[in-house]
């Protein structure tokens, strides 16, 4: 292992039930420097900060720091050793101040008294150090997000950090607040700290980095300094796959109706989205986590309601106040949490499968032999394997799971499905019944909203893609412009 | 293979409990306080099963929407109290602003509906706890209750006696009095609307899974303003039946009352968490609780040890089905442990 190496991963395997994510998978890290990782989503980037942070142990595979072999890594020993990591979301306590927070767990004491003037004074040295103007005795629940992220940043240091992760740690920032965290990043790794900085904004990655790798399928594709990358070059490996190899949908003539249609959508996140989507066409809805895909999800089908903007179905105004509404109007919304938004787990089939259908009619009865056949149709059609309609959903499998929320809106008789991450977490069997299953409902005339991480599998099954970057759309790819180079870089806001 | 086939008896294990109960009860009294004298036994009497019946009717009455409240997830911590207001305000009406009793039970039921569909909007407005709220609510009453009172009761015998004293003999030691009769129909009333219309579906998709619900086109918010004011007319016909029976609007007319309730509706089946449970149980949890309450009397306990055996079998159901809830999770995990397990394996070759 060379001397300024403070890190080393050889042939890291992790598995989780269903999938494995990490297969031989190799990182270095030098001391001083600043990595950047990037990745689709889905890639493996959360996994290795899970592994690094101790919070999950790799199956197989050595990880050497500073030099000696690391086994049985766990959270507490991770930190002690130096490592720590910026979460996404803030890992602080709202209610307690910058000091308390710095020093929370590991408390600075005379005798069995803490030492508060000390904290103190080491708190403002600190913070002195990162040009930061925050007090020490400001509420951190009301500090702006970029303020807490200093603080996670002061936090680490206090720990005597000698690796910070950073993961997407610019949400929410403005362009000032962004220029201050680079200034600070830059400055601790010219103090020895190493840095892993995980973003899938290519611009902070080419203004900051000393090298890039690029993860696929958890895999390591490269790693190259940052003089010999250009934006080609990442972008190609980040998507890499060949989608021929991918499931080959059957290409149906498209209506030229336009049943559907959003004018300068805002709302929740959103910014003035305009789609249409014809009759038996499936619109893609591309970008990376965090993008506003969901949150446009939400504003269509009424879970969240327009500021301003509005949806049009077969050319007349509507308006969505609830999901109520909107199921009035034949929309369907698969979620991508499914089991906590689509399911009751702890319910029969029998019970989850006409739910919806009750909403069909004005009448107050509902009859358990309506609910049995209309479950008995749906288990049928879709080939969801149970023994029986009164089996829990909770002891189905992730597809057949899956193939009961489908059925829960067919029973509704719907006509303009919205699919959040449809085939998320399900197997690759599994998911060509899904494909084949929303190809039949082109059949039927019925239109298509699909928002899916999983680039193939968009690219593929789309006949248009809306790019979300931003909370707003900002490319529509029709027929030839899509493949996954092109929806990338939209993606990540690198298109000329 | 035919999928409509079920093995499932959700009330199976709590109706084979209150077998259990009876008949160990009957062989206790046989053996050490009858001597194996059969005629003897006073638990089997039709005397005391008119009785036992009769006691046992308002605490049913009350579980019943105690059932719907807390399948769709809620809880009401505040209907025994609640009987205090509203018994002590219908006989205050009856009695001092002498009006006529039907107005007083229209009146009666308004007043019950009106404050449990503040309680439902409240809940369903807002993220707080039922369980919170509901105990404000309980304190409230407790006030209006001692406020109309003073502490002292409200007699109004003589009037109003319809509901508590009307009885059908069946047989000279077998009469069956009216609240049976109220606590029978209403079940049969509100098995039939769990089971046949849209709002029955309703009370477990919401306690089943309340985001799922809500994307399924169910107006939550209004359904627990129903559930509550369902709620609330319960508490005022139970009110009414044991202000009939008792002939006086005592202010610890139903003190306590949400403690056996709960108790019933919970050894009845229904999960805190929601979504599982039926009426039917519940009232198999109902005659439980009454007849071991009443086997306790019988067999000359002091009649304190109730309160502890209550509070025991509560803890008891919680468990079982907290045991029960374990096993069935534990497989899952087992099973799945064995997957990954596989994924190793394949991967290591």
């Amino acid at each position: 292992m060379p001397e300024d190496l403070i890190l080393d991963m050889n042939g890291i395997w992790k598995s989780y039930p269903g999938v494995s994510v990490f297969e031989g998978f190799d990182f270095d890290l030098r001391k001083g420097e600043i990595h950047c990782i990037c990745g689709e989503n889905g890639a493996g980037k959360s996994t290795l900060i899970k592994i690094l942070s101790g919070a999950h142990s790799p199956d197989r595979g050595t990880l050497y720091f500073e030099g000696e072999k690391v086994e049985n890594l766990s959270p507490h020993s991770a930190m002690q050793m130096g490592i720590q990591t910026i979460y996404q979301e803030h890992n602080l306590f709202p209610l307690l101040n910058v000091v308390e927070n710095l020093f929370a767990g590991s408390e600075i004491t005379a005798g069995l008294m803490i030492n508060t003037v000390t904290m103190i004074a080491k708190a403002r040295e600190i913070l002195e150090y990162l040009h930061s103007d925050l007090s020490p005795f400001d509420v951190v629940g009301k500090l702006s997000s970029s303020a807490r992220k200093i603080v996670e940043i002061a936090k680490a240091l206090i720990h005597e950090a000698k690796v910070i992760i950073f993961d997407e740690p610019t949400a929410a920032f403005s362009q000032v607040e962004i220029d201050h965290l680079f200034g600070i990043i830059r400055k601790l790794a010219q103090n020895g700290t190493s840095i892993i900085y995980i973003s899938h904004h290519l611009e902070e990655v080419f203004r900051l980095a000393d090298r890039v790798t690029v993860i696929r399928d958890g895999k390591k594709v490269n790693t190259y300094a940052i003089a010999d990358l250009t934006e080609q070059k990442l972008i190609r490996d980040m998507v890499g796959r060949d989608v021929s190899l991918f499931y080959q949908r059957s290409r149906l003539p498209i209506g030229d109706e336009i049943v559907f249609e959003t004018r300068h959508l805002t709302g929740n996140g959103v910014r003035d989205v305009s789609f249409s989507v014809r009759r038996g066409e499936i619109l893609g809805i591309a970008g990376m986590d965090g993008s506003g895909r969901t949150e446009l999800a939400e504003l269509l089908f009424g879970v969240k309601r327009a500021v301003s903007g509005e949806i049009l179905i077969r050319g007349k105004k509507v308006r969505m106040k609830t999901p109520l509404s909107a199921i009035r109007h034949k929309m369907c919304f698969i979620t991508e949490d499914r089991q906590s938004m689509g399911l009751f787990l702890r319910h029969t089939l029998v019970r989850n499968i006409p739910i919806v259908s009750y909403t069909r009619t004005r009448s107050p009865f509902a009859l358990p032999a309506d609910d049995m056949k209309i479950s008995e149709q749906y288990v049928g059609e879709l080939h969801i394997r149970t023994p029986s309609l009164f089996q829990l959903v909770m002891q189905l499998s992730g597809g057949n799971q899956q193939k009961v929320v489908l059925a829960k809106w067919f029973a509704s008789r719907g006509e303009f499905f919205i699919f959040d991450e449809p085939t998320r977490g399900i197997d690759v069997g599994a998911k060509e019944e899904i494909y084949r299953i929303m190809i039949e409902l082109l059949k039927q005339e019925k239109s298509i909203i699909m928002i899916s991480s999983d680039m193939p599998e968009l690219v593929a099954m789309s006949d248009r893609i809306i790019v979300m970057r931003n909370g707003t759309a900002s490319a529509e790819l029709e027929k030839d412009d899509i493949n996954q180079e092109a929806v990338l870089k939209h993606a990540i806001g690198v298109a000329s | 293979m035919n999928l409509r086939n079920s093995s499932r008896r959700e009330n199976g294990p709590i109706f084979f409990a209150l077998l259990a109960t009876i008949v160990v009860v009957i062989l206790v009294e046989l053996i050490f306080v009858r001597g194996f004298n059969i005629s003897k036994v006073a638990f089997i009497k039709p005397r005391n099963i008119a009785n036992v019946l009769m006691q046992v009717s308002t605490t049913g009455i009350l579980a019943i929407s105690m059932t719907f409240v807390m399948v769709s997830g809620g809880i009401d911590l505040s209907i025994g109290q609640m009987m205090c207001f509203i018994g002590t305000g219908m006989a205050f009406m009856m009695r001092i602003a002498a009006l006529n009793e039907w107005v007083v039970v229209v009146l009666g039921v308004f007043v019950a509906m009106l404050f449990q569909v503040l309680m439902g909007f409240i809940i369903s407005r807002t993220k707080l706890e039922p369980f919170i709220v509901s105990l404000g609510f309980m304190s409230i009453y407790k006030g209006f209750t001692y406020l109309i009172t003073n502490g002292s009761e409200i007699t109004i015998v003589g009037r109003f006696s319809f509901l508590g004293g009307t009885y059908l003999n069946l047989t000279d030691t077998f009469r069956i009095g009216m609240p049976v009769f109220v606590l029978i129909l209403l079940e049969i009333i509100m098995w039939l609307v769990l089971k046949y219309t849209k709002f029955g579906r309703s009370v477990y998709a919401v306690g089943g899974n309340e985001n799922a619900a809500y994307l399924a086109g169910i107006n939550v918010k209004r359904f627990k303003l129903l559930v509550y004011g369902l709620n609330g007319v319960f508490v005022a016909i139970a009110t009414m039946v044991l202000l009939s029976r008792l002939g006086t609007g005592n202010p610890l007319i139903g003190d306590g009352k949400e403690i056996d309730v709960i108790a019933a509706v919970v050894v009845g089946g229904t999960a805190l968490s929601g979504g599982k449970g039926n009426v039917w149980g519940t009232l198999i949890g109902v005659l439980l609780l009454g007849c071991i309450s009443n086997a306790l009397n019988i067999l000359g306990v002091n009649p304190y040890w109730q309160y502890v055996m209550t509070g025991a079998i509560i803890i008891l159901a919680v468990l079982l089905s907290y045991f029960s809830s374990l096993s069935s999770s534990s497989v899952k995990a087992g099973s799945r442990k064995g997957d990954s397990g596989e994924i190793k394996s394949a991967l290591a070759q």
